[in-house]
């Protein structure tokens, strides 16, 4: 019903706006047409508690070309499903066929998250149930074949006998062309059972956040508990600028961050920061509203930041950017002393409150322990390799819309071109790994050549 | 002109145009009504086919028959049998065979006409909100796009 269920799509892309208007006008007058909204499967799923950990998949038909021969099985079983169009003119499905190459293509619907037909359609037949499958409803559908002009794919192909158009509709749940495949090219998946990765790191990120900063009280900043010693980077070279005196032991733990970088990213940041932990609920609680200016929107600036707190700590003799580093604050805040450093503490929800503009937006621009490890991150071992082949671009640019520092180029992946993703700005997260259904999204190491889909056999 | 009024003939024939009783039942189920804010009764399928019965070629240079999107609703439900679709379908033909219409939109690659522009801006206004590399790959007919998007994931 218009006006009750929340749409999650913006309000330009409504496409209801004309009845939206007259309920709300007068909501009590019934209309003496046919609602049409009663006929219809609700458009916006129920969101589950499970559906964070386990989520509910339709399935997706997902195709490999290598090991298409382009026989047209797929074809011929898609078209027979309705038995008085039987015909591979009635396909839903199309092989393009190369001999030369040897490389075939199977063309079918890849049932949107958002899909375009439906906002073009002008008869509003196609419908997105609550189980993902994008439907064409036959009583309400003319043939008019604007679909197949909003869809970048142009999916939706038309019968020349009839006139019809037909869309694939996942044969509800077991597609025929995917069980039919003699070479196992066009496969059926319901994607991951279970998200572990998202467990696992909400898990490792609230046990550090309670470790630094309720156990072991300020000692980020530099701990040190028999042999063991630890401590921040960033700390360690503002300590030698302003001292001025290069201590071994310093930089001898200042190391054991560095490795655990140089191994494996910026795991740092991703997964123990404890105000990054901080910065991951608040966003997830504030809407993002404003757009940063194009100046303070700047990768550039951490490591700006990171050589204005060195030369600071250099010329005023003690580590300038330590005083205010909202995670040696964060540290410092539980406890006794920590209570009477409430003005210092203020810096916290300061910058926790650049989330308004973008997800992590003071890891992403500002932060200078951040900005050195972007440096070493920059020699690490492992990459994270995105690879447009093998994944859906214009129905799912999830691993985009996951990313918490915003490095993958949603655009370029719609494109069908595989991103680079720098891993000075990520932040080892592996969120993009997590949600990608489809296997696209992969840890390589650095000398690796290729990426998912398109490696050298 | 003589050849254009024989391919008139034929069409309102072809299409059985001669046949329409106006009952209008191809207004009430006509898609455009939907579309277009200001859809007319010359804009309809109704006026458009009493125009091409009455009008002789003045039809042909008429705007209205470039809102249609070619789709069956009309010819499913008319009575007689008339197919607007292939009425205007054969008019916008006639119209392209003598010269390249700037009604129409072309296809980037192949240079097919595709689609008719009044069609290509309401779609286009559907998908306002997309962003700009996924509307510009609209500007391609469908067998393009096809063969483009195959071409780079085979």
């Amino acid at each position: 019903m218009p006006g009750e269920t929340p749409d999650p799509r913006p309000a330009g892309l409504k496409r209801r706006n004309m009845e939206t208007k007259t309920a709300k006008t007068d909501p009590q007058s019934p209309s003496p047409f046919l609602n049409l909204e009663d006929l219809r499967p609700r458009l916006v799923p129920r969101k589950r508690f499970t559906d964070r950990f386990m989520p509910r998949h339709s399935g997706q038909l997902l195709f490999d070309p290598s090991r298409c021969t382009g026989c047209g099985t797929c074809e011929m079983v898609c078209g027979n499903r309705n038995v008085s169009l039987v015909a591979p003119a009635s396909a839903s499905v199309t092989v393009f066929r190369d001999e030369g190459q040897g490389k075939n293509f199977a063309l079918y619907c890849q049932h949107c998250r958002r899909p375009l037909c439906l906002e073009a359609c002008p008869t509003r037949a196609i419908t997105r149930g609550e189980d993902g499958i994008v439907r064409i409803d036959r009583v309400f559908c003319v043939a008019c074949g604007l679909c197949t002009m909003a869809c970048p794919e142009a999916a939706p192909l038309r019968d020349h006998r009839t006139k019809e158009i037909h869309k694939c509709d996942l044969c509800e749940g077991d597609p025929l062309c995917a069980r039919h495949c003699p070479e196992g090219a066009l496969s059926f998946t319901r994607g991951k059972a279970f998200r572990w990765i998202k467990g696992l790191r909400w898990t490792v990120q609230a046990l550090s956040f309670l470790l630094l900063v309720f156990i072991l009280i300020g000692t980020f900043c530099s701990f040190q508990a028999g042999v063991v010693s630890l401590s921040c980077p960033t700390g360690i070279l503002q300590n030698i600028a302003s001292t001025k005196t290069i201590v071994l032991t310093g930089i001898a733990t200042a190391l054991a961050l560095l490795l655990l970088t140089v191994i494996a990213g910026r795991l740092f940041c991703g997964w123990i920061c404890p105000f990054g932990f901080v910065l991951d609920l608040v966003g997830k609680a504030v809407p993002k509203k404003i757009s940063p200016p194009r100046w303070l929107a700047n990768r550039l600036n951490k490591y700006g930041l990171l050589a204005g707190a060195v030369g600071g700590s250099f010329a005023l003799g003690y580590q300038a950017f330590c005083t205010v580093c909202p995670i040696g604050t964060l540290c410092r805040s539980y406890g006794v002393q920590g209570f009477f450093r409430g003005a210092e503490l203020a810096i916290v929800p300061a910058l926790a409150a650049l989330e308004v503009t973008e997800r992590r937006s003071w890891c992403r621009y500002f932060c200078p322990v951040g900005a050195l490890l972007a440096l070493v991150a920059s020699l690490g071992l492992i990459k994270i390799v995105i690879g447009a082949k093998k994944c859906k671009k214009f129905s799912c640019v999830q691993c985009a819309e996951v990313c918490p520092v915003g490095i993958i180029d949603g655009n370029l992946l719609r494109e069908g071109v595989s991103p680079k993703i720098p891993m000075t700005e990520c932040i080892s997260c592996f969120r993009c790994i997590d949600r990608c259904p489809y296997g696209a999204a992969k840890i390589r190491f650095r000398w690796q050549k290729g990426v998912p889909g398109e490696e050298a056999p | 002109m003589k050849r254009e009024d024989d391919r008139l003939t034929r069409l309102r024939k072809f299409s059985k145009a001669y046949a329409c009783v106006e009952c209008g039942r191809c207004v009430a189920v006509c898609p455009m009504a939907e579309m277009y804010p200001d859809f007319s009764i010359e804009m309809s399928p109704r006026g458009i086919i009493q125009k091409a019965l009455r009008d002789g070629g003045g039809i042909l240079a008429d705007e209205n028959i470039w809102y249609c999107t070619e789709c069956n609703a009309g010819t499913d439900v008319c009575p007689q049998g008339v197919s607007c679709r292939d009425l205007i379908g054969g008019l916008r033909k006639i119209v392209l065979e003598g010269h390249p219409a700037e009604q129409m939109s072309y296809c980037r690659d192949c240079g097919k006409p595709f689609l008719a522009r009044p069609v290509e801006r309401f779609v286009m206004g559907r998908l306002e909100q997309e962003p700009p590399n996924v509307r510009a790959l609209l500007e391609r007919c469908p067998a393009c796009r096809r063969l483009t998007y195959a071409r780079r994931n085979a």
